[in-house]
């Protein structure tokens, strides 16, 4: 009996996650209105309110939700056993497709945007991702691919700044533009810390990337 | 349920035990006697699993095939161009082949085995048919030559993994099983590979090695 009720609360929590993050990835934070998020999911406001006590409250699930989804796919590509380098760039395009096209996905970067600098919420998720970035960093050097004396933080750091920027400079909603300025970005991050004679075929993989890339995303 | 996890430890027991007595006396060599005792267990326990040798070299056979595959399928199932996908999980077999000793083993009984066993013609149909369609796939992506036979080639590929994989068995106990699959792809890339990638793909497959060296990727 308790097995199946907490079951139904899952499925109302995703329920409400799912229409919030709806509105989240299209509007700002201070826009989103809790009565449109309510008519979305379909549930009382009651329900609403003993899942999250609040607006805050529901955008930090959002928020810890696409972390969760973000690691398990990392996971994934680490598992794909290619090089360090390789693996970087591959994880710059998955989360570009992601955000391109998942709703949870952008709702999480946009309010890690608007929500993030409180509670050190911002500098926690991207302490997380630089320090993950950070080890693959260190296996690109490992590999030969990374110049020898580049700090793998440092590059980790670049990283994520790249694509936090990107979002603020290009267009999430023309998925041609936003995957052709990744490649470009990718291009000329390369010159900072890679190793000449590695260059060439590291353009070519980026630019077979792109290609992949615009095929899978479609915009929200 | 307990007695399920104990019989299934038990059923684990027997085929390590048998891999490692096929692995250092070979397979008409050993006995389920010696299999027994290595396992140190009854005549009874291992016929309530297996009713003779060339079952459990069945069982070895099919866990070994399942867990190529899914390693094979793991790799292709990655967004990344066909063609990448194929030489990089042809790696990704060949490693284990080296490393998983179970692997190992039924790979080499499928070989024994092959032309009187029925686990054979689907193991091998089953690469083929799977090879195929990733072909296919690189064809379409402009990879692969627009005029070759999707099946040609995946024959191609599987056949001469194999064979790759047999002369390192023959003649270095598997050692350089993977410098041996490096050398193949190179002869075999420039006869299917259309023009415009194939200095891509010499690359990527000369980077073959660093994928596979020993630094994980986090730590």
């Amino acid at each position: 009996m308790t097995e199946q009720l907490d079951r139904r609360a899952d499925t109302t929590r995703l329920q409400i996650l799912r229409a919030a993050s709806h509105q989240f990835a299209r509007k700002s934070y201070s826009l989103v209105n809790l009565d449109d998020i309510l008519a979305d999911a379909e549930v009382t406001k009651g329900a609403m309110y003993f899942h999250f006590r609040s607006k805050y409250a529901l955008a930090s699930a959002i928020i810890e939700h696409r972390g969760t989804v973000a690691r398990a796919s990392v996971d994934q590509l680490l598992a794909q056993k290619l090089s360090g380098l390789e693996t970087l760039i591959d994880i710059s395009y998955l989360v570009a497709v992601d955000d391109i096209g998942d709703e949870t996905a952008r709702a999480g970067l946009n309010l890690l945007e608007s929500i993030g600098r409180t509670d050190g919420l911002q500098e926690h998720i991207h302490g997380q991702w630089v320090t993950a970035f950070a080890a693959i960093a260190r296996k690109g050097i490992k590999d030969g691919d990374v110049i020898g004396d580049r700090d793998p933080q440092g590059i980790a750091r670049l990283l994520v700044s790249m694509y936090l920027g990107l979002r603020q400079t290009s267009n999430l909603a023309e998925p041609e533009r936003f995957l052709h300025d990744l490649e470009d970005l990718w291009v000329l991050m390369l010159r900072g810390f890679v190793n000449p004679d590695r260059i060439d075929y590291l353009e070519k993989f980026i630019k077979r990337r792109t290609m992949v890339a615009l095929k899978r995303a479609t915009p929200l | 349920m307990v007695r399920q996890a104990r019989s299934e430890a038990t059923r684990r027991k027997i085929i390590t035990s048998a891999v490692e007595l096929f692995n250092e006396i070979g397979y008409p060599a050993t006995g389920l006697g010696d299999i027994i005792d290595r396992a140190e267990m009854t005549k009874g326990a291992l016929y309530y699993h297996f009713d003779s040798k060339e079952s459990l070299a069945t069982a070895i056979i099919e866990e070994a095939s399942a867990h190529l595959v899914a390693a094979f399928a793991n790799i292709t199932a990655s967004s990344a161009p066909a063609l990448e996908n194929i030489i990089h999980g042809v790696f990704v077999v060949a490693d284990l082949l080296s490393t998983d000793k179970i692997a190992r083993s039924g790979t080499q009984l499928l070989r024994a085995f092959g032309e009187f066993n029925d686990a054979a013609a689907l193991v091998y149909g089953g690469w083929v048919a799977e090879m195929t369609e990733r072909t296919r796939q690189a064809i379409d992506e402009g990879d692969l030559r627009a005029e070759l036979d999707p099946q040609a080639v995946a024959e191609t590929i599987v056949g001469s993994m194999l064979g790759a994989e047999l002369l390192a068995n023959a003649t270095t106990a598997g050692a350089d099983v993977l410098a041996r699959v490096a050398r193949t792809w190179k002869v075999l890339l420039p006869a299917i590979v259309n023009q415009e990638s194939l200095s891509y793909f010499d690359e990527f497959l000369a980077r073959e090695s660093l994928r596979h060296s020993d630094t994980p990727l986090t730590d």
